[in-house]
């Protein structure tokens, strides 16, 4: 997927101003962010952080073994049946695929939602080779039918209204028109079942590689998940390298804090484990399993003060507590993760370079820290971003200059007390309605102040000097 | 494949050995104070593990997730419920009676002129066992094999499962346990693992919850409390 994130600032303004957006996001995240709270403290506050510490220290201990897991992981894959390739990049994620749909003869896919195959691209290289490729959970049908892409990690068109959706159905896939989700529903749920029937290829993601095992994880609410790894002859598997967790014990916990974090459900509808392709005597089933590991950059972020950002489970819930997120929607972010954790993994994952603006698209207020499951320090993340992004010249040449100039009047005693002088007598003077320059955002919506009297240091010595007098 | 640049000499090495490598460079491990956690908190702390304190916590939870309950005190009663869901049904897609723990159904089902097939996507009513039932959060676990197709959980809109209030353990936690001490290989052979809590649903369109997007938009569980 292209990556567009330095467009963040007027994809923003834009998205500010669209009022259906607006309406769709406050309500979504707001209602994400309440039901996460009362799912997560379900078993009272302090149960509530003991399981987000636990999650955040099995995440840490498997990423400090990571390269061992991913051994042993694809050992166990390998013994249950699953054939396993590695793709450093997309680009070879992609040609793996593309490779498997020829060697079965695929000619039409199935796909249940996958965040990593978003970073790939992989519906368009399907399609520029000749495949059908149908996403059939509900919001990423209809992003694909749109042409859009998914604004939410969880909830894909949590920016759409209904009746925005309801305009979408009856355009791109003749539905009767009607107002009501439920028959919404139902009318995608025949057409997607005709597909799923008839599919030689089902395309997940994966939540979960449980090393002990060689098994994938999966959650789903609608059964998408299910029908895509069940129905059709060959199910491929891409999962980003860092969702390894060592045991069942850890996966049993962490799959039940992912749904309590993403929607507050306490399990989501369908918990799967798949340990390979159907068995003899089994009646269903996929023939042939691949789990593609895919790095895309993720190997990179290990070796950097970054590595935190891989312990994420892509819950969402940074998203929904976010009060950027919750007016810029997903899309302003202009790559496949947005919210605080976009705002650090795209920089990371597509180059400083090609995300500038999006360190700075937080007020570090730090909920997206404090509603994280596995307890990811975000804004500090961010910070240090913004760090590199000084170190790497991007600033810009007035910034810059401007900065230097503010610290050499700043560490000498007697250029502070004069600067302070200049400017308070210049001000007074001018009284000038607004500042100059790029100081102007700040007085744009407030009054310039006035400068007081006397400066703190002046009212410092003279009552140092009284005191002195008194005594 | 990755190439090293060489003087003309390609080497070839492949990307696991480029990932794993990648990884490996990094000397220190990137959160020395993690330690792996050995007391694993059970998720949904339980008051009362008592078999009737089980039982009315998979009640409660499981209605709380949309789930339709039938409690039959015998395994006729049990039959009779089935057979109500059914209806006037001809075909049903189902599990082979021998992994429902309710003797007489096959002959019952039978008698009722029911049919039993594997998988078919145009029948309405799927029947099945479960390998166990939690108690903290209502779920079913379903384990995929010789006569128990995937299908009769997944592809007709009304799930009918069985469930003996013998198999309801605490949780999803204590189910594991079990598993990893009776040996994981045996569950290893078990190409499907699914945890089933309530029907399928969505809320993709403006946050509206409606029940069978995909899968079954009704799961009715008939518990059975006494004898089968």
């Amino acid at each position: 997927m292209k990556v567009q994130s330095n467009n963040f600032i007027p994809a923003a303004q834009i998205a500010i101003h669209d009022v259906d957006l607006q309406t769709a996001v406050s309500f979504g995240t707001n209602s994400g962010f309440t039901k996460r709270q009362a799912a997560m403290f379900a078993g009272g506050e302090a149960h509530g952080q003991a399981l987000r510490q636990q999650a955040a220290a099995i995440k840490r201990h498997a990423l400090n073994h990571l390269a061992d897991l991913l051994e042993q992981a694809e050992a166990n894959m390998q013994a249950n049946g699953i054939q396993v390739l590695w793709a450093i990049d997309g680009e070879e994620a992609n040609q793996h695929v593309l490779e498997i749909a020829r060697r079965h003869d695929v000619k039409s896919v199935v796909k249940s939602k996958s965040m990593v195959t978003e970073e790939t691209g992989l519906n368009h290289a399907l399609e520029a080779a000749d495949i059908a490729v149908l996403e059939t959970d509900l919001g990423e049908y209809i992003v694909q039918i749109g042409g859009e892409t998914p604004s939410h990690i969880v909830a894909p068109i949590v920016h759409k209204t209904k009746e925005s959706i309801r305009d979408l159905l009856v355009a791109k896939a003749n539905m009767p028109p009607t107002d009501d989700p439920g028959e919404m529903t139902q009318f995608a749920r025949q057409l997607l079942r005709e597909r799923f029937l008839a599919a030689d290829m089902g395309v997940s993601g994966g939540n979960f590689i449980v090393a002990e095992t060689g098994s994938i994880g999966l959650v789903s609410n609608e059964g998408n998940a299910r029908l895509t790894t069940s129905l059709p002859r060959v199910h491929v598997a891409l999962v980003g390298i860092e969702k390894i967790v060592p045991t069942v014990a850890d996966y049993a916990l962490l799959t039940q804090v992912l749904p309590r974090s993403a929607t507050g459900q306490a399990m989501t509808v369908y918990t799967s484990l798949i340990n390979g392709p159907r068995q003899p005597g089994e009646t269903d089933g996929p023939e042939h399993v691949y789990v593609i590991l895919v790095d895309n950059g993720r190997s990179h972020i290990y070796t950097t003060a970054y590595a935190e950002a891989l312990a994420c489970i892509r819950c969402g819930a940074c998203l929904n507590g976010c009060p950027v997120y919750q007016v810029t929607g997903g899309h302003a972010y202009g790559w496949v993760y947005p919210g605080p954790i976009g705002a650090v993994i795209t920089p990371l994952l597509t180059g400083l370079e090609n995300a500038s603006p999006l360190p700075y698209a937080s007020s570090l207020c730090g909920m997206c820290k404090e509603v994280c499951p596995v307890d990811i320090d975000i804004p500090r993340m961010l910070l240090d971003l913004r760090h590199d992004l000084v170190e790497m010249g991007q600033g810009g040449a007035v910034w810059n200059v401007g900065m230097r100039a503010w610290a050499w009047g700043n560490s000498a005693p007697g250029r502070f007390v004069f600067g302070g002088k200049v400017a308070a007598r210049a001000a007074n003077w001018l009284k000038p309605k607004s500042l100059p320059g790029p100081l102007g955002g700040w007085t744009k919506y407030r009054n310039t102040p006035k400068f007081a009297p006397k400066s703190f240091r002046q009212l410092w010595q003279e009552r140092e000097q009284e005191r002195k007098g008194v005594r | 494949m990755r190439t090293s640049p060489g003087e003309g000499v390609r080497i070839a090495m492949s990307s696991r050995e480029a990932i794993l490598g990648k990884l490996r460079e990094r000397g220190e491990v990137p959160f020395p104070a993690a330690v792996p956690v050995e007391a694993h908190r059970h998720v949904v702390p339980l008051a009362d593990t008592s078999g009737a304190g089980l039982y009315g916590r998979f009640l409660q939870e499981a209605s709380q997730a949309a789930c339709i309950i039938h409690e039959a005190a015998s395994g006729e009663a049990a039959i009779d419920a089935i057979l109500q869901i059914v209806g006037e049904d001809t075909t049903i897609s189902a599990w082979n009676p021998e992994y429902i723990p309710l003797p007489g159904l096959a002959e019952s089902l039978a008698q009722a002129n029911i049919r039993l097939v594997g998988e078919d996507a145009s029948v309405r009513v799927g029947l099945t066992g479960v390998h166990a039932a939690l108690a903290a959060t209502g779920s079913v676990v379903l384990l995929s094999g010789n006569g128990r197709p995937r299908a009769a959980s997944l592809l007709p809109p009304i799930h009918i499962a069985v469930v003996s209030a013998t198999q309801i353990v605490p949780d999803l936690e204590s189910w594991w346990t079990a598993q990893k001490e009776a040996g994981l290989d045996q569950l290893r052979q078990h190409s499907n693992v699914v945890v089933i809590t309530g029907p399928s649903r969505t809320a993709d369109i403006a946050m509206q919850l409606v029940m069978g997007m995909h899968g079954p938009r009704e799961l009715h569980l008939v518990l059975l409390t006494g004898p089968a």
